[in-house]
């Protein structure tokens, strides 16, 4: 399950733990509907997530491509969790915090 | 992935990026089910591509080619399966040294048309046990078996929730678009298996590489050997797969003493030796004197068939075409690498001409790679090998199973054999998962004791020479 938020400008969704293909792909449709509905600056808290996925990663590029690096950020990124986006580079796509 | 389509070097690459990202967080348990699941499919699909291959190249035999593929799933994987490739390694208390394993990042494969399943598959086990992604670029004669090896491979890693794109194929690939991948920023190694000049252009590329170089492999039966038991194992070898392996013997070397015993023995298990008149036609035949290599159109074609290729008559069931010959070089084509059940054949009067004859065929075109001797004369057995330039000397052993190892010996099963810096390779061994991690230190302070009892004021004294102050510092006090 995905958690939505609205705080001011920002459509913050959290996520659970671990984000693996099958997750993803139960929850994209939901995900990118809020987010096209809210038609706000989107926030990802991953306080929670520990691992993602191939498909999580092509969620974020989605995103990043329709919103654009500053409307779409990445919050309480875990370390390995931003190693994975340091080395896909999508450090250079969205801001990762 | 579309196989018509041109290929975009960048969008390949990218890919690949982002599944080493993903490979970068899992455990050694994920990447274990990945690499299980990997064998098993390419294990069960051993014979359906056996048969591909064989059919798609017109080389060797489809058994042969199931073996391949039995060592290139089991018997990698048996080597492999227990070995530590993710996190945390070894930890020497002592050395204060823990060593940490972690993936070299996106690797393309090229792989060949004399072995193109169990290449493919080889390399993909081991790229995906150290969480590599790999994109496999096969032979152009070899392209729809050798992507049938990688899809089968990639669905049965997706099963376990491998990264996506963790293996990616290209179908054809023009010259350029190789070269682009090889030099391209993300790649972080150029697996190179194939004819001399795409391995010289993988060293080029300004990418970390390991090609495999060609082989030239003597094999010299010494006077102490049981000589049927080594013209059983010689042909056993050069006939399995119908030569096809680079590490197969190509010239006998035998002294004066027992040449009529090793010619009888060729002869009673249907080796032809050739006269010098067939010798010519099948020089013509078998190299490209143009290009100073053999002829594709023979490699991995049965003697028979090579036979009828240069009208030399033979019996249908001949096993193997011998050409006695006088010395080595390109003056003399068959002394060269040729990947058929063709052998060059010398005679020697003793164990010093056996030996520079050995090194005059292993210089000519096949440094680094394998050389064969078979022999009960332990003293003979070392200084053969000591004066040999080759990354594996196999004893007593058919050289084609033997250099590949896992069978006749405990070197690591694999289908790339490292050719040292003779050829042109930075590793004599034979490839395995090991050669494709990065191993991190971290290194705990432990202070060398004779370094913190020694004096180093004793450093600035310009009258203490070496052995002096070597003295001082190994001083036992």
């Amino acid at each position: 399950m995905i958690e939505f938020n609205m705080e001011d400008k920002y459509l913050v969704c959290s996520f659970p733990e671990r984000l693996d293909t099958n997750y993803c792909a139960e929850n994209s449709d939901e995900l990118l509907q809020k987010i096209e509905e809210s038609g706000r600056e989107v926030i990802f808290d991953l306080q929670k997530t520990a691992y993602i996925s191939s498909a999580f990663l092509r969620i974020c590029l989605q995103i990043s491509k329709e919103k654009g690096r500053e409307c779409f950020s990445l919050t309480n990124v875990c370390p390995s969790v931003k190693k994975v986006f340091k080395i896909a580079g999508f450090d250079k796509l969205m801001n990762i915090r | 992935m579309d196989e018509a389509r041109v290929v975009n070097p960048d969008e390949v690459m990218e890919k690949s990026v982002r599944a080493a990202a993903i490979f970068s967080q899992l455990d050694q348990e994920h990447t274990d089910r990945i690499t299980r699941a990997v064998y098993e499919a390419g294990f069960n699909h051993r014979v359906k591509l056996a048969k591909m291959a064989h059919q798609e190249t017109g080389m060797g035999s489809w058994q042969d080619k199931v073996i391949k593929n039995v060592v290139a799933t089991q018997l990698v994987y048996e080597d492999i399966k227990k070995l530590k490739t993710v996190g945390i390694i070894s930890e020497d208390d002592e050395r204060g040294i823990v060593e940490i394993a972690q993936p070299i990042g996106p690797i393309l494969a090229i792989t060949p048309v004399t072995n193109p399943t169990s290449t493919v598959i080889f390399k993909i086990l081991i790229a995906l046990k150290t969480r590599n992604p790999i994109i496999i670029r096969p032979h152009r004669m070899a392209v729809k078996s050798s992507i049938e090896a990688a899809r089968i491979c990639y669905e049965a890693a997706l099963q376990e929730d491998a990264p996506e794109d963790c293996i990616q194929w290209l179908a054809q690939t023009s010259r350029e678009e190789t070269q682009a991948l090889m030099a391209h920023k993300n790649l972080a190694l150029i697996l190179a298996t194939g004819g001399g000049g795409l391995v010289k252009a993988a060293y080029s590329s300004g990418t970390p590489a390991l090609g495999v170089g060609a082989g030239n492999v003597p094999v010299y039966i010494e006077p102490s050997a049981d000589v049927t038991f080594a013209v059983e194992q010689i042909l056993m070898s050069k006939t399995f797969d119908n030569g096809t392996v680079c590490a197969s013997e190509q010239a006998i070397v035998v002294e004066r003493c027992i040449a009529d015993k090793v010619i009888g023995e060729f002869k009673k298990r249907k080796g032809h030796f050739l006269s010098d008149e067939e010798i010519k036609h099948l020089e013509a035949v078998a190299f490209d004197r143009e290009r100073g290599v053999m002829n594709l159109n023979i490699v991995g074609k049965s003697a028979r068939v090579i036979a009828k290729m240069c009208n030399i008559e033979v019996p249908s069931d001949v096993s193997v075409l011998l050409a006695p010959l006088k010395g080595v070089g390109y003056e003399y084509p068959l002394s060269s690498e040729i990947l058929a059940p063709i052998l060059a054949f010398y005679i020697v009067d003793d164990f010093e001409e056996a030996v520079k004859l050995c090194i005059d065929l292993n210089f000519h075109g096949g440094i680094g790679h394998t050389v064969s001797l078979f022999s009960n004369d332990e003293e003979r057995i070392k200084q053969f090998a000591c004066l040999m330039n080759a990354g594996r000397i196999v004893v007593n052993t058919p050289s084609s199973q033997g250099a590949v190892g896992g069978i006749y010996n405990t070197l690591h099963p694999s289908f790339t054999l490292g050719c040292g810096t003779g050829g042109k390779n930075i590793t004599t061994d034979n490839v395995t998962a090991t050669h494709l991690l990065n191993i991190q230190r971290i290194a705990r302070r432990r202070i060398n004791e004779r370094i913190g009892r020694f004096d180093t004021s004793l450093y600035f004294n310009e009258s203490l020479d070496a052995n002096t102050i070597e003295q001082q510092f190994n001083r036992n006090y």
